[in-house]
């Protein structure tokens, strides 16, 4: 087994890959009273074309199908829904699909191993027919529905579209009313059987409890499954370039909202550094204390701090800046001066002002046990051991963050994305 | 005892919270004062300019630039409402020292910080600034606009306003713009000393600390300077006794309908807010519950369906998200479900699955800082002091029969619709 450490924040992880190909981190904390599981499968929205490992078939699924399967693994033969079973237990149990993976997730103080059992056993053994699947689409068409009406959506789906022309980011998560129409078991079995295999899976512990045991606990769940071969994703080529500048949607709203957002490179190396530098800058630049936010703040064309992102994984890579204001163009354009002028005059106080803010927003990650499962997850689907957001810290210097400003805040690579009061 | 509540003046209170589950301390200051029409808009433009500078530190800018050499310390006002009370919060929260890199003394500074922008703040000529409160009446402005912007959330206000027309309850937390227009600098300072002198004050740390944070308190010239004030205030609390559901309608450009029912707990009984807490678990929290099953699992007709108990107003809100076609349906199947609550028509497996989410929410209390404060200051509110265990204990003795009774007694009070 391997085992991580952070002396300066006290916390360890220890990392297990077993025969199958599961990978297992666990992370043990003495002083909570919770378990909190994750167990995920590198499948999301964006796996919509790809060879079958075994018979070679190269399959195209309808979009929003990953979704569409998180919803279905719940139901099982017996009739009963896993998630009613885990609730009933005063378990808090969910499940979320992103862009790159789905995760099956339960917390909980009491009922562990029953909970764990429920877990295990769903996830292995999937259950689809006509008719849930068909029932599915009513459910799953109200919650798109939901997206349809929700300004935040719309702002966020129309930047992708003016950052990318063809990356699979800009499929919609839950797909479209369309799309899944075309959903049947088959396909969900398909996708089943390619995705749900041990070595295309992680799992996640975090809490109250000890290393060897909880292994030992996981290990006689398992179910055997014959060795799988690589599974081959084909996505649309990286593309160079933006898609278009300027994207904007009229909805009911008090305020208009704006996302200004940079294309980024996407790159195998240094993507902690990058990303630790990426985010100091968007502090130093828009962020609370900047002279840019007072102005617009008093100006009254900010109201508050926009939210700051930098997304990225293996095939996609942006900043994404976020707020409202009357005049979203004004805000683009006082930003890239912004940018411009802390290229030729790079403040280094404020440098060392942000790096210490931004180290402490690192710790209070590790405030609790789900947040601690959820950053591993995700930063292990990026290629990334989530400590060097603290360990490799002080290795981001002036000079090279100043690089990082010149490389990724460019104006050519800048898009703006608004929606509109009706 | 984890939480050490110690007076500080009358109606002045100290609450250490003493833990090691986080990386960070947390402080939290409360000033409440009972909701009126009158002071409603005040209290949140209040809220707003006092977070804009210090004595020492006069702007946002000095502030920010203060809590990023903290390491990032956060920091966070808003305004809610607390039953009958509006309570204004600020809240720090700052890395633990343990987990620094370099030895500092943050939490000190930290909280410090908090109390001077809570008690000290920056003024010109016995005023607040003027520039500072037009600022932030523009923007409360687009934040009473912006009520709008989330059609649920703006459902559920409506509805509530429509239960409570003319009771302090039924205001909005963030006030409304014709009184917002009129106040000025020198009103606002006025209502600032008259909070400072009647409000009652609660203050709050959770963590764990080097210094011994009372005394960080006890000596603060700001809160020497503080005098004792009552905290036993008179609340209004009346509402109308409807003999029909009081049914609305609103329209607006929406894709989906935004069904909201409000309902009445009509009943005086010991222990009756954990019953209906067991009521309202049974009814409509989790996926386990009628209306989940009733009107998403079964009927299709709903992504969202669910009910939240309000306990210091004792009413429940049942909200779900439907096809605008689909209204009649859903009423119905929904009424249906608050039909068999008083019918007795659960069963055990009900209410030991109810019991156990209960359970489980009780126990996430301490595993969250603010939520732990939050109910503290609940029991504070509520002048109870049931500890955390207390609380299961009273949750495992409920019986069916005494859910059954709390049915009985819980009437729909207002039917409120958002479609398109």
């Amino acid at each position: 087994m391997k085992v991580i450490e952070s002396l300066k924040i006290k916390e360890k992880v220890y990392i297990e890959q077993l025969e199958n190909g599961l990978t297992i981190m666990l992370v043990p904390k003495a002083t909570t009273n919770k378990k909190y599981v994750m167990w995920a499968t590198h499948f999301g929205s964006v796996d919509n074309h790809f060879i079958m490992p075994e018979t070679k078939e190269e399959v195209y699924v309808p979009d929003g199908v990953a979704h569409f399967l998180e919803h279905k693994m719940f139901e099982q033969e017996s009739g009963k829904n896993s998630l009613d079973t885990l609730m009933a237990l005063g378990v808090d149990a969910n499940a979320y699909t992103t862009n790159n993976h789905t995760a099956y997730l339960f917390e909980t103080t009491e009922h562990f191993m029953e909970a764990l059992d429920e877990l295990m056993d769903y996830v292995q053994h999937p259950y689809f027919t006509d008719e849930n699947v068909e029932k599915e689409k009513g459910i799953i068409g109200q919650e798109i529905g939901m997206y349809d009406d929700d300004p935040g959506w719309q702002l966020y789906m129309n930047a992708l579209d003016c950052l990318y022309e063809k990356n699979a980011i800009k499929i919609d998560i839950a797909g479209t009313v369309e799309s899944i129409s075309k959903i049947d078991k088959d396909v969900l079995y398909k996708c089943y059987n390619t995705f749900y295999h041990p070595s295309n899976m992680v799992m996640v512990l975090c809490g109250n409890f000890e290393v060897e045991k909880m292994l030992e606990e996981i290990k006689a769940r398992l179910i055997k499954r014959p060795k799988q071969g690589e599974i081959k994703r084909i996505y649309a080529p990286e593309e160079k370039g933006i898609h278009q500048e300027y994207k904007e949607a009229y909805m009911e709203v008090s305020q208009p909202a704006f996302m200004i957002g940079f294309k980024d490179e996407v790159k195998k190396e240094n993507k902690v550094q990058r990303h630790i530098a990426i985010e100091i800058l968007m502090n130093m630049l828009i962020g609370k204390s900047s002279p840019l936010y007072q102005k617009l703040y008093q100006e009254g064309i900010l109201l508050s701090q926009p939210d700051l992102d930098y997304e990225f994984t293996d095939y996609y890579a942006h900043v994404l800046l976020t707020g409202q204001s009357k005049n979203p163009n004004k805000v683009k354009e006082e930003l890239l001066k912004e940018i411009q002028k802390q290229k030729e005059n790079f403040d280094e106080t404020h440098f060392e002002r942000i790096k210490k803010k931004v180290y402490g927003d690192y710790v209070v990650e590790y405030n609790n046990i789900s947040d601690i499962a959820r950053m591993l997850l995700s930063d292990y689907f990026k290629g990334i051991n989530s400590f060097d957001y603290i360990e490799q810290f002080q290795t981001v210097t002036a000079e090279y963050t100043k690089q990082i400003l010149q490389e990724v805040f460019d104006e050519k690579q800048c898009i703006l994305s608004v929606v509109k009061i009706k | 005892m984890k939480n050490q509540k110690r007076e500080i003046k009358e109606g002045i209170q100290f609450h250490e919270i003493t833990t090691n589950k986080f990386k960070t301390n947390l402080f939290a200051i409360f000033l409440s004062v009972p909701l009126t029409k009158e002071e409603v808009t005040k209290n949140a433009l209040l809220t707003a300019v006092l977070r804009r500078g210090t004595k020492d530190l006069p702007s946002q800018e000095e502030i920010s630039k203060n809590l990023e050499e903290m390491y990032g310390a956060g920091f966070d006002c808003g305004i809610e409402k607390s039953g009958d009370y509006h309570t204004i919060k600020f809240y720090l929260e700052i890395i633990n020292e343990q987990f620094l890199p370099e030895k500092e003394n943050l939490s000190k500074k930290g909280l410090e910080l908090l109390l001077s922008i809570a008690f000290n703040p920056y003024t010109e000529n016995n005023a607040f600034k003027e520039e500072y409160v037009e600022q932030e009446k523009e923007k409360l402005k687009q934040i009473i606009e912006g009520k709008i912007d989330n059609k649920a959330n703006y459902a559920l206000e409506r509805c509530i306003e429509e239960m409570y027309p003319n009771s302090p309850y039924g205001l909005y937390k963030y006030g409304y713009i014709e009184d917002l227009k009129t106040i000025t600098a020198k009103d606002l300072y006025e209502h600032y000393l008259k909070i400072l002198q009647n409000s009652k004050i609660d203050i709050f740390a959770s963590g764990q600390f080097q210094e011994k944070v009372e005394e960080i308190v006890k000596e603060n010239e700001n809160i020497k300077k503080l005098q004792p004030r009552n905290a036993n205030m008179e609340l209004e609390n009346k509402k109308e006794e409807r003999q029909e559901p009081k049914v609305v309608t609103d329209h607006m450009q929406v894709t989906q309908g935004k069904l909201v029912i409000g309902l009445d707990v009509l009943a005086e009984m010991p222990n009756m807010t954990y019953i209906t807490m067991l009521y309202n678990t049974i009814l409509g929290v989790d996926s386990n519950s009628k209306l989940f099953q009733n009107v998403r699992e079964k009927a299709s007709l709903a992504y969202v369906c669910s009910s939240n108990y309000i306990k210091r107003k004792q009413i429940i809100m049942i909200r779900a998200g439907i096809e605008i076609e689909n209204y009649e349906k859903a009423l119905d199947i929904i009424k249906e479900q608050l039909e068999d609550m008083k019918q007795g028509k659960f069963n055990e497996q009900e209410i030991e699955s109810a019991k156990n989410l209960i359970y489980a929410t009780i126990a996430n209390i301490e595993e969250e800082q603010d939520t732990e404060i939050s109910y503290y200051f609940g029991q504070e509110l509520a002048k109870s002091n049931v500890t955390i265990e207390q609380y299961k204990q009273k949750i495992e003795e409920i019986t069916k029969e005494q859910v059954v009774e709390i049915a009985n007694k819980i009437k729909i009070n207002t039917i409120y619709f958002l479609r398109d």
